[in-house]
C-alpha cells in the first residue's frame, strides 16, 4: 500500500514536472561518429566538423586531472591547424580566410543541473530521492559523483567544434578531400559527411580504412 | 587459313555452338541489364528532386521524410503547424518554400495540397519545371491538376467532376464537395505523373465537416458557405525549402532540427537519398553478384563443351597435324574457337538487350516510375565484354591443353 501511495505520489510529481517543461528534447550524441558539413559556394568552401569528445581525447567528463586538461589543449591545437584534420588538392588553391575551433561542452545538461529542480525529469525514477537529500546540488562537479554513474559520457557530453572557411582559385579543382583527421585521432570513429553545392546534395561515410571522399564534378 | 578452318568446324558443329552462343549471351545479357536496371534507377530517383535545399518534415527519419515527401511512398507521423512552418520560413536564410498537404487519396493516387509556388519552384531532372501540357493550373478552390499517368490511366479530360476519397485507402469519399479537373501536366518521369494536386485550401475545406478522422454525422455545410469560410491551413505534411546561400544551410537545419517548440526534421534531399540508395544498394550488389556467377558458370560450361567434343574430334586434329599444324597450332584454334563463341555471345547479347529494354520500357516505367534511357553501350560495359573474351580464351585453355597432349601423343594414328 505504502508502495502504490509511493508510486502514485511520485507520479504526480513528475507530471506537474511535464506541465511545468514546454519541451524537452535532447540531441543525439554518439560515440564513434563524427559529423561533417562541407558546403560549397561561388569561391569559398566551409567545412564543419562536430565530433564528440570521445572520439577526440577518450573521455568526456570535465576535464580536472593536468593530463586530461593537457590532453584537450593539444586536441584543440591539433585542430588549430586544418591540415592535421583535412586536405584540399593543391591545385585548387583554396586559401584559409577563417576558423573557430572550440570545445562545446553540453550546454542545456548544464542549465539543468544547476537548477535542481529540473533535474528529475530525465533521471530514473529511483534515483529521484537521492537528489531531494542531496542539498549541494548545485555544482555541476559535483553531481556526478552523487549520481554515482560508471559512465560519466552518459551525463556529460562535449563536443570539439570546428569551422574552417576557404577562398579559393578554382573549387571545381576540389575533386577529393583526404581526411588525416583518423590518424591524428586514435580514438576517431566514422565521420558522416553532409556535402552540398549549387549542384545538389550528397553524403558520405568516411572511416578510417579509406579517409578520403570523391567529389569529383560534385562542385 | 586457320580462321577458314576454324570456322568450318565451328559450322560442323552449328548447333552445340549456337546453343552454346545462346546461353553465353543470355548470361551476359542478364548482366547487362541488371546493371542498366541499377543505374537507371538511381539516375530516376536523384532525378525526381532538384535544387530543394530542405525538406522539412515532423520529427521523424530522413528516409521516410523523403520517401512521403518526394515519393508519396508511406506516410507522415505527424503534420507541422502552420506557426511553426511560418516561423522558419521568416527566417532570414530562407529564399523560398512550397508547403504541402498530404493524407487523401484519389482511387488510389495521392492527393497532395500545395500552393501555385509549387509549379514555380518545385524542379526535377537537373532543374527542369514541371510544366502543364492542357489547361490551367488551378485557379478555382475546387480546381485539381492531374498528373500525366493519373489522366492517362483514368482516362480523364479537363472538366471532368471527380470526388476526393478521406484516407489513402478508405471507403469514405469527399463526396458532397467535387472538384473538376483544370490541368494536365506534362509527363516528368517523377512520382508527380501519379499525383492529383489541389489547393491548401482545397484540404481544409473538404474537412469542414470532418472532427478526428470522421465525417460528424448529419452536418453537411453548404459548398458556398464554405467558400466564405476562412480556409487558411492550419497544418501540413512537409515543405521543401531553398536557401538564399548554401554556405548557411547546415545552420538553419540545426536550427530547425533544435526547433523547440515543436520536434521537426530538416533533411538535404540529396543526403537522404544517399542514406537509401546505401541500403537499397545491397540487394542491388546481389544481383550484380548473381549475374556474375551466372557468367562465370556459362563461361565454364563453354569450357566443357569444348572438352567433351575433343575426343570427337581427334581424328580432326590427327587430320590437322598430318597437314603439318604444330601441337601449338592445335592450341591456337582451340583458343581461336573461344574467341570466336565469346565474341559472338557479345553481339548477340547487345541485340538481345535493346530488344528486351524496347520491349519493357514503357512497362517498366508505367509501374516502377523508373524510366531506362536505351543507349549506346557504355564504356564500362565495353570494358567487361573485353574482359568477359579475354576470360572465356582463358578458359578455354584448360581443354586446349589436353587437346595439345592428345595431338602429341596421338600424333596421326589414334589410339583409342
Amino acid at each position: 500500500m505504502k508502495f502504490i501511495l509511493t508510486i502514485l505520489i511520485f507520479f504526480n510529481f513528475s507530471i506537474t514536472k511535464v506541465y511545468a517543461e514546454e519541451t524537452r528534447q535532447v540531441d543525439k550524441h554518439e560515440h564513434g561518429l563524427g559529423e561533417l558539413n562541407i558546403a560549397t559556394e561561388g569561391d569559398v568552401i566551409e567545412f564543419e566538423f562536430m565530433i564528440p569528445g570521445a572520439d577526440i581525447v577518450g573521455f568526456e567528463y570535465v576535464a580536472k586531472s593536468d593530463a586530461d586538461i593537457a590532453g584537450i589543449k593539444k586536441a584543440l591545437q591539433t585542430f588549430e591547424n586544418y591540415e592535421n584534420i583535412f586536405t584540399l588538392p593543391t591545385n585548387s588553391r583554396c586559401q584559409l580566410t577563417e576558423k573557430q575551433v572550440a570545445l562545446k561542452e553540453d550546454e542545456d545538461d548544464h542549465d539543468e543541473h544547476e537548477e535542481h529542480d529540473d533535474h528529475d525529469e530525465h533521471e530514473e525514477h529511483d534515483d529521484h530521492d537521492e537528489h531531494e537529500e542531496h542539498d549541494d546540488h548545485d555544482e555541476h562537479d559535483d553531481h556526478d559523483e552523487h549520481e554515482g554513474h560508471d559512465e560519466h559520457a552518459e551525463e556529460n557530453h562535449n563536443e570539439f567544434y570546428a569551422k574552417y572557411s576557404f577562398e579559393c582559385g578554382d573549387t571545381k579543382a576540389i575533386n577529393k578531400v583526404e581526411f588525416p583527421y583518423f590518424s591524428t585521432f586514435p580514438n576517431s570513429g566514422e565521420l558522416e559527411v553532409q556535402f552540398i553545392s549549387s549542384i545538389g546534395s550528397v553524403s558520405f561515410e568516411v572511416e578510417a580504412e579509406e579517409p578520403s571522399i570523391n567529389i569529383d564534378g560534385k562542385i | 587459313m586457320l580462321l577458314k578452318l576454324t570456322f568450318a568446324s565451328l559450322y560442323v558443329r552449328l548447333l552445340t555452338i549456337s546453343m552454346t552462343v545462346f546461353a553465353i549471351s543470355l548470361s551476359l545479357m542478364l548482366y547487362l541489364s541488371v546493371e542498366k536496371l541499377r543505374t537507371s534507377a538511381y539516375t530516376s530517383f536523384t532525378d525526381t528532386i532538384s535544387q530543394t535545399d530542405l525538406i522539412l518534415g515532423s520529427r521523424t527519419s530522413s528516409i521516410q521524410l523523403l520517401l512521403y515527401s518526394v515519393f508519396r511512398v508511406g506516410n507522415a507521423t505527424n503534420n507541422i503547424t502552420w506557426e511553426s512552418y511560418e516561423e522558419i520560413i521568416n527566417k532570414d536564410e530562407v529564399e523560398w518554400s512550397v508547403p504541402i498537404s498530404l493524407g487523401d487519396s484519389h482511387k488510389g493516387f495521392r492527393v497532395m495540397g500545395t500552393n501555385l509556388d509549387f509549379f514555380k519552384r518545385y524542379k526535377y531532372r537537373g532543374g527542369q519545371l514541371i510544366e502543364i501540357s492542357e489547361g490551367n493550373y488551378f485557379d478555382d478552390l475546387y480546381d485539381v491538376v492531374i498528373g500525366a499517368a493519373v489522366a492517362e490511366k483514368l482516362k480523364y479530360n479537363i472538366g471532368k467532376s471527380i470526388i476526393v476519397s478521406h484516407g489513402i485507402k478508405s471507403f469514405t469519399d469527399h463526396d458532397d464537395q467535387p472538384f473538376k479537373v483544370s490541368g494536365i501536366l506534362e509527363k516528368t518521369g517523377t512520382p508527380i505523373d501519379n499525383t492529383v494536386i489541389v489547393s491548401l485550401e482545397a484540404i481544409e475545406a473538404i474537412h469542414v465537416d470532418w472532427s478526428s478522422g470522421a465525417k460528424i454525422p448529419g452536418q453537411e455545410t453548404p459548398i458556398e458557405e464554405i467558400r466564405n469560410m476562412d480556409l487558411s491551413a492550419k497544418n501540413i505534411t512537409a515543405a521543401f525549402i531553398g536557401v538564399k546561400s548554401k554556405l548557411t544551410i547546415f545552420k538553419l537545419q540545426r536550427w530547425i532540427n533544435e526547433y523547440p517548440e515543436e520536434a521537426l526534421t530538416s533533411i538535404l534531399p540529396g543526403v537522404a537519398l544517399h542514406e537509401l540508395w546505401r541500403i537499397i544498394g545491397i540487394v542491388e550488389n546481389l544481383l550484380l553478384g548473381i549475374s556474375i556467377v551466372v557468367i562465370f558458370t556459362t563461361l565454364i560450361g563453354m569450357a566443357a563443351i569444348i572438352f567433351s567434343s575433343l575426343n570427337e574430334r581427334r581424328r580432326e586434329m590427327a587430320i590437322w597435324r598430318a597437314m603439318g599444324a604444330s601441337p601449338n597450332v592445335v592450341i591456337g584454334i582451340l583458343m581461336l574457337e573461344a574467341f570466336i563463341i565469346s565474341f559472338l555471345s557479345t553481339l548477340l547479347s547487345s541485340i538481345l538487350l535493346y530488344i528486351l529494354l524496347n520491349i519493357l520500357q514503357p512497362w517498366i516505367d508505367d509501374t516502377y516510375g523508373i524510366l531506362i534511357n536505351i543507349e549506346l553501350l557504355s564504356f564500362k560495359d565495353l570494358l567487361i565484354f573485353i574482359l568477359f573474351i579475354i576470360s572465356a580464351m582463358f578458359v578455354s585453355l584448360i581443354p586446349a591443353i589436353r587437346a595439345y597432349w592428345f595431338s602429341i601423343n596421338d600424333g596421326m594414328t589414334i589410339k583409342i
